[in-house]
């Protein structure tokens, strides 16, 4: 049970990085991003195709940091001629585009099948590799978390807020919103990326099945419940999500369920979650702090 | 100051809305586009302003041309101050944080002293300005997003219908304070209006819109005598000017 659980709060730390780069875009930027799982898999592939090409472990990462880089550049330069809402779909045809593309693909990607072999973590520590690499993730969070509260107290976090509040008005003071929105996507599609090298290094295995679109709407789940435009929140969103999902097995057992029951429960959880929180607490548990401490 | 040559405009790949219209505004004077609705008057605006690009014609400032350059550069490096129609203010912020806004290109001290002398011009915003924005009357709110536009001290101030849903007596205070800003901070004011009669009031010289041309133009007074423009407003259609 002991392992369960570091099992499940490593998948948190990991879930609550996504989260937070979900919040600086749709949190604070009012980016609507249903394509974030992209970010996260450029990530995930730049970690197999090191490990495919026989490079360093360490290669994936700036191999994935430069192709999440690419894909933000990408959904930044659609968003000048796109609203918001459009943009939204968009980047979840082009997440869906680079799923099935993957998919289909062999030589690089495995395919439907993958890519498996991956080096874990601390694997020379076992029995007890997975309290380090609970403590790494864990730091991992709280750096990223750092850094997105950094962001969001600062000048470029009031422009991002601005943005997101009245765009046309923030033009009319001096803000160059496609320079605001292309630096927000660089650096929380950094963050994504890196969620995903970790996650792969600790699944050992990357697939197609990963950037599946529900698993976006799992992460938007986390930031509504946490409270959007909330880093705490979003955190807190991760973790309760994260063991929410995780414990439905037990659920199913306890009441003698049949065994579909855990991925209907699940989708469940994510759908009415989400529904029950923009109809009856839009603002999450957490509700951000509107207002600055600008000013006189 | 301002001088806009021939522009044509629209809105994606619609047709234009604007169909060649020329302007000219200077220092020192109020300019206002009147016109009945769907004329092209916040067009013009917002084309002389960067929103929208021309799709002809020229935008000069002080002769150098700014026709492509959008908002968010003209705001910074060619002094224009643009307050929106409806959307003004920022409204989780306290009034004082949206004035500031205004002056975020400036110095400390610079923005400490053009804050001072607008509380002292506007005591009804200085006695609420740790309020939120969003709590302020409309009257209020169109004061303190001038008040926001002249902390940047730009040289080119253009106002979309300023008095929009604001009660006369509001409209009044609003157009007042229009007057005061160009008889004290040397500025060029373009200003589109609907409440036309309000506007000459206080506009040095007026254009009239008609189906995206000028239909015709004259200083502000010999306007308000003009039986032609009467008859625009009271809905019937006349000829663009040749």
């Amino acid at each position: 049970m002991f392992d369960f659980f570091i099992h499940v709060a490593s998948i948190a730390c990991l879930y609550g990085v996504l989260a937070l780069s979900l919040n600086l875009q749709a949190g604070f930027t009012g980016l609507v991003n249903f394509g974030l799982i992209a970010l996260f898999g450029c990530g995930t592939y730049g970690a197999a195709l090191a490990s495919g090409m026989g490079w360093h472990p360490l290669a994936g990462l700036p191999a994935g940091l430069a192709m999440a880089a690419l894909l933000a550049l990408f959904y930044a330069r659609l968003g000048r001629k796109l609203s918001s809402d459009y943009w939204g779909i968009a980047t979840l045809s082009i997440a869906e585009i680079l799923r099935i593309s993957i998919t289909n693909e062999q030589a690089l990607t495995g395919g439907a099948q993958g890519i498996s072999g991956l080096p874990l973590l601390f694997a020379d520590l076992k029995p007890y590799d997975g309290v380090p690499r609970l403590a790494l993730y864990a730091l991992v969070l709280v750096l990223a978390w750092f850094i997105c509260q950094r962001i969001v107290k600062s000048a470029f976090g009031l422009a991002m807020k601005l943005m997101r509040e009245e765009p046309q008005l923030a033009r009319s003071l001096g803000y160059d919103l496609d320079a605001i929105r292309r630096t927000v996507m660089l650096i929380s599609g950094a963050i994504a990326a890196f969620a995903g090298f970790l996650y792969a290094h600790y699944l050992t295995f990357v697939g197609p099945d990963q950037l599946m679109s529900p698993e976006t709407f799992l992460i938007w789940s986390m930031v509504i419940i946490g409270g959007i435009g909330n880093n705490w929140g979003v955190v807190a969103g991760a973790i309760v999500m994260q063991f929410a999902m995780a414990y439905v097995p037990f659920v199913k057992d306890a009441l003698d369920l049949p065994t579909d029951f855990v991925a209907a429960a699940r989708l469940v959880i994510v759908g009415g979650g989400l529904l029950a929180f923009l109809l009856w607490r839009p603002k999450g548990l957490f509700p951000e702090k509107v207002g600055g401490s600008r000013g006189r | 100051m301002i001088e806009a040559t021939n522009i044509r405009a629209g809105y994606g790949d619609g047709a234009d809305i604007l169909t060649g219209i020329s302007l000219t505004a200077n220092r020192r004077e109020i300019v206002t586009i009147l016109g009945p609705n769907g004329c092209g008057k916040s067009t013009l605006l917002k084309t002389i302003a960067g929103y929208v690009r021309p799709r002809a014609g020229t935008i000069t400032f002080d002769g150098t041309d700014v026709a492509s350059v959008p908002i968010h550069e003209k705001v910074r490096h060619h002094k224009v101050g643009y307050v929106p129609q409806t959307d003004n203010v920022f409204g989780t912020l306290s009034v004082s944080e949206n004035i500031m806004l205004g002056a975020r290109l400036l110095g400390r001290q610079e923005k400490e002293k053009r804050f001072d002398a607008l509380m002292r011009q506007y005591p009804a915003l200085a006695s609420k300005k740790n309020r939120k924005a969003s709590a302020l009357s409309g009257g209020e709110r169109q004061i303190l997003s001038l008040s926001r536009a002249l902390m940047a001290g730009p040289e080119i101030l253009l106002l979309d219908e300023p008095s929009a849903g604001l009660s006369p007596l509001m409209m009044h205070e609003v157009f007042d304070a229009i007057a005061v800003i160009r008889d004290t901070e040397n500025l060029c004011i373009l200003m589109v209006e609907q409440n036309a009669f309000e506007a000459l009031g206080i506009a040095d010289r007026a254009y009239v819109l008609s189906l995206g041309q000028v239909a015709l133009t004259a200083s502000a007074r010999d306007l308000l005598d003009d039986p032609a423009m009467r008859k625009l407003y009271l809905g019937a259609e006349i000829e663009p000017a040749a």
